[in-house]
């Protein structure tokens, strides 16, 4: 009941999204049918391809149009490239999504031990360092961390490839590792100030006293009794960074020529590509409501007192 | 921690920034290699029926062939590069009359599968561009009555009105023979791989007619690769060339004695300027216009745009058919602009709104010309626009009066820059491709004698004389005609920037 409830739901966020983004992409003061054309379009052709792509209806004929076509599946033609934005959606997503799988990855296996140690160290040379790559991760915006990176990492040593998305696994691993980084950075840091105040909640709880008590290594009881408890918030965390890097990193895609679903986005607004601006929302929509939905039932496996008693 | 500073400080240490790799020093054309270049944005279309945008161009130019094009451009000669010439077409006589244009083929094209070229690839391929719904070159070819193939080897189109311009549209991709339900071309390169909005390799194509002169491999095309991060790319030797220079880069570049032989620079087929609507107060009394053309200092423009420019007297670019190159543009002078403004009725000036496109050299240049104009008493209000929105405001009658404007040539011929921007037919209320709306009717008259004069120097005369109205009508402020600024490695070999194909690199050879 409670799973059809969260479905329920899911299809009224994206459809909220993708109402919304209509309303304002189509409050843009331009016309696509010109954009479309380019510089010698005539009156007649402006009218035959508004007519085309149903941009001669009133507000509630667009709309009607729009959302009629993707209920039935079709996400229509991008303007620009007379491609259907399903194909272009389906070329870009896998870079998206590798980005975004590593970059979690990164912030999980970099971000809970900094934060672990620092909690363990507390107020020790190493709770500081880890405090101040916290606050340098969080604070430096995306584009600086990327052009440093590429600059020193990249151009200067060599040691990684400048931009683009590399051909093979390993070609890709190593086009992967810059890019991901620096869009896991501002998580790392998140993640490791998360586990340490939620581990230094827990280590002072009294079952922690009474494993240590029993006699158990202190490894045994950071990871295994300490560090399972602190977990939990970071669940719900994953689940919104992984929705939201589903919609594609803008700044880092562009940066490093990374060929996702986040470029293609901002270059159709730009071009006011409706279709394609609609069909990269929706599917950012249906990311960020499905990364909900399983947080949801991740917790609810995790703890059975949220579930529905009745 | 140690270990970042450390990484920090080798990394801030100053290495060898000169060219990697010298040129072997061949001094005839070599076979082989492949050419890497990037883009800054992503080829849109492979369509030579749709393809209008720059870097589109690039591949479907090496794809498709057409009847006729453009003399290669000559390194050092900003004129160069605008004769049409022969191509697919062997020889074609124009009717006296303007209306028939009569190719005959030359023998022994074929498409890239081997497939003998017939003249009836070519009406087909005209045919699809009239009749696709959303052709954007439809009315280049608005005035074609028939076109009519007495022989597989002639092709023969009749105009319903004579049109001297029409062998420059004849230049366009579109104009390339094409089969029913297949896109195989017959330009110099076939494609091998395209990878959207990544990559696009193109392979030589063994079929084509000049495949002696044909000498690279292969040409790959990396996109959407920022123009920054290509030139970090091309200093590490991962790019053959790169173009349009951020300023400080360029600035480094050219004046580094290892790397200047490398840099070329040259006007391409572009007029920038700002507009202003005709038919609106202050811009309906032709001394405000005039005003401003001396107001403005066109030699800071010049400063900020790194000397990569020529400053216009109007809108045809350096080496077009039909340019004045005696007339001299409007001096910087700001008493006389005052002298103009005040006979105007405007002795104290006025605020205005500027719109322009929203990049950081628009930005950069927009400044000046309000520093410029607000000197002369004319107070401006800079308002950036992305592209979509800019276009549809500046195309309005009733949008913003005042903008930077711009135009980029389709085809060398003045038709393609007057009748587009300044003629009366070409006002519309809402994407007005004159968007000056500027109309006078003794221009009018002259622009339609001068598309139908069949006399070379008759025509060139008569376009002078519409330079010459325009210059004093002023519809523009004429500002500049923006270089093209590209840097290579010393191997590239046999490649010089185009007016009108920018880049086209299939006659470039590698000198390794």
């Amino acid at each position: 009941m409670m799973i059809v409830k969260r479905l329920a739901w899911t299809v009224i966020v994206v459809w909220f999204a993708i109402t919304a983004t209509f309303v304002m992409a189509t409050m843009i003061p331009a016309n696509p049918a010109r954009t479309l054309l380019g510089p010698h379009s005539t009156p007649d052709a402006i009218h035959r391809v508004e007519a085309y792509y149903c941009l001669d209806r009133g507000f509630a004929g667009r709309y009607a149009c729009y959302v009629g076509n993707i209920v039935k599946g079709d996400l229509g033609e991008s303007y620009r490239s007379k491609r259907p934005v399903a194909a272009i959606i389906a070329d870009h997503l896998w870079p998206t999504v590798q980005l975004a799988l590593a970059a979690i990855l990164l912030q999980l296996i970099v971000g809970v031990p900094l934060g672990v140690l620092a909690a363990i160290r507390r107020n020790r040379w190493q709770d500081h360092a880890a405090n101040v790559v916290s606050l340098l991760g969080q604070s430096a915006p995306a584009f600086v961390t990327a052009t440093l990176a590429m600059y020193v990492l990249a151009y200067r040593f060599g040691w990684f490839p400048i931009g683009g998305y590399g051909d093979g696994l390993a070609s890709r691993l190593h086009h992967l590792v810059l890019p991901a980084a620096t869009l896991a950075a501002t998580g790392i840091a998140y993640y490791a100030r998360i586990v340490r105040t939620e581990m230094i909640d827990v280590l002072g709880e009294d079952f922690i006293r009474t494993a240590r008590a029993k006699g158990l290594a202190e490894r045994d009881v950071v990871v295994k009794h300490a560090l399972r408890n602190a977990l939990g918030p970071l669940v719900t965390l994953i689940g919104l960074d992984l929705g939201v890097m589903l919609g594609g990193a803008v700044v880092i895609e562009f940066i490093f020529a990374w060929p996702g679903l986040g470029r293609e986005l901002l270059q159709a607004v730009l071009e006011v590509d409706l279709p394609l601006i609609l069909g990269i929302v929706l599917v950012a929509a249906i990311a960020i409501a499905v990364a909900n939905l399983l947080v949801d039932l991740v917790y609810l496996w995790l703890d059975p007192r949220l579930r529905d008693p009745t | 921690m140690r270990a970042l500073l450390a990484l920090l400080l080798v990394g801030c240490q100053g290495i060898d920034r000169g060219p990697h790799e010298r040129a072997a020093g061949h001094t005839a054309p070599v076979a082989g290699g492949t050419l890497r270049f990037a883009t800054k944005d992503a080829v849109r279309t492979l369509d030579p029926a749709l393809e209008f945008d720059e870097v589109s161009s690039y591949a479907v130019h090496a794809l498709y062939d057409t009847l006729v094009d453009y003399a290669p451009a000559v390194r050092g000669d900003p004129t160069s590069g605008y004769a049409i010439v022969p191509h697919l077409a062997e020889r074609y006589e124009i009717s006296p009359d303007g209306k028939t244009y009569h190719f005959w083929l030359r023998p022994g094209i074929a498409f890239s599968d081997g497939t003998p070229v017939a003249a009836e690839a070519f009406a087909y391929a005209l045919a699809r561009v009239r009749e696709k719904p959303d052709s954007p070159f439809a009315t280049f070819l608005a005035d074609v009555a028939a076109v009519t193939t007495p022989s597989p080897q002639e092709l023969v189109i009749e105009l319903a009105h004579p049109n001297m311009a029409f062998l420059a549209v004849l230049t366009m991709s579109f104009a390339t023979p094409l089969r029913p339900a297949t896109m195989i071309g017959t330009g110099p390169f076939v494609l091998e791989q395209w990878d959207r909005g990544r990559r696009l390799i193109l392979k030589k194509n063994p079929h084509y007619w000049d495949a002696a002169n044909i000498h690279l491999d292969r040409i790959e095309l990396l996109e959407n690769i920022p123009r920054d991060v290509q030139f970090l790319m091309f200093e590490r030797g991962e790019l053959d060339t790169t173009e349009r220079l951020s300023s400080p880069d360029y600035q480094w570049i050219a004046g580094r004695a290892d790397w200047a032989p490398y840099v070329q620079h040259r006007p391409v087929m572009n007029a920038f300027g700002s507009r202003m609507n005709v038919t609106k107060p202050p811009f309906d009394d032709r001394r405000v216009r005039q005003a401003l053309n001396y107001a403005v200092d066109k030699d800071h423009e010049l400063k900020l745009l790194d000397g990569a420019a020529v400053i216009s007297h109007g809108i045809l670019p350096p080496g077009m058919f039909g340019r004045d190159d005696a007339l001299a543009p409007y001096p910087h002078d700001p008493a006389r602009a005052r002298a103009l403004l005040a006979a105007a009725g405007y002795p104290h000036g006025f605020d205005l709104e500027y719109v322009i496109m929203n990049d950081e050299q628009a930005a950069r240049l927009a400044e000046s010309v309000k520093s410029d104009l607000a000197e002369v008493g004319v107070r401006i209000r800079i308002t950036p626009m992305e592209f979509a929105s800019y276009q549809t405001a500046i195309g309005s009658r009733t949008g913003p009066a005042f903008s930077k404007s711009s135009h980029l040539g389709d085809f060398a011929d003045p038709v393609d820059f007057f009748d587009l921007r300044f003629g009366t037919a070409s006002i519309q209320d809402q994407s007005s491709n004159n968007d000056s709306f500027y109309s006078n009717p003794e221009l009018d008259r002259l622009l339609a004698a001068a598309r139908a004069e069949p006399d070379r120097e008759a025509r060139g005369q008569m376009y002078r004389r519409a330079e010459r109205i325009l210059y004093d009508d002023a519809p523009w402020i004429w500002e500049y005609h923006q270089d093209m600024t590209e840097v290579t490695q010393p191997y590239v070999a046999g490649y010089a920037i185009h007016p009108i194909w920018m880049r086209d690199f299939t006659h470039a050879w590698l000198d390794r």
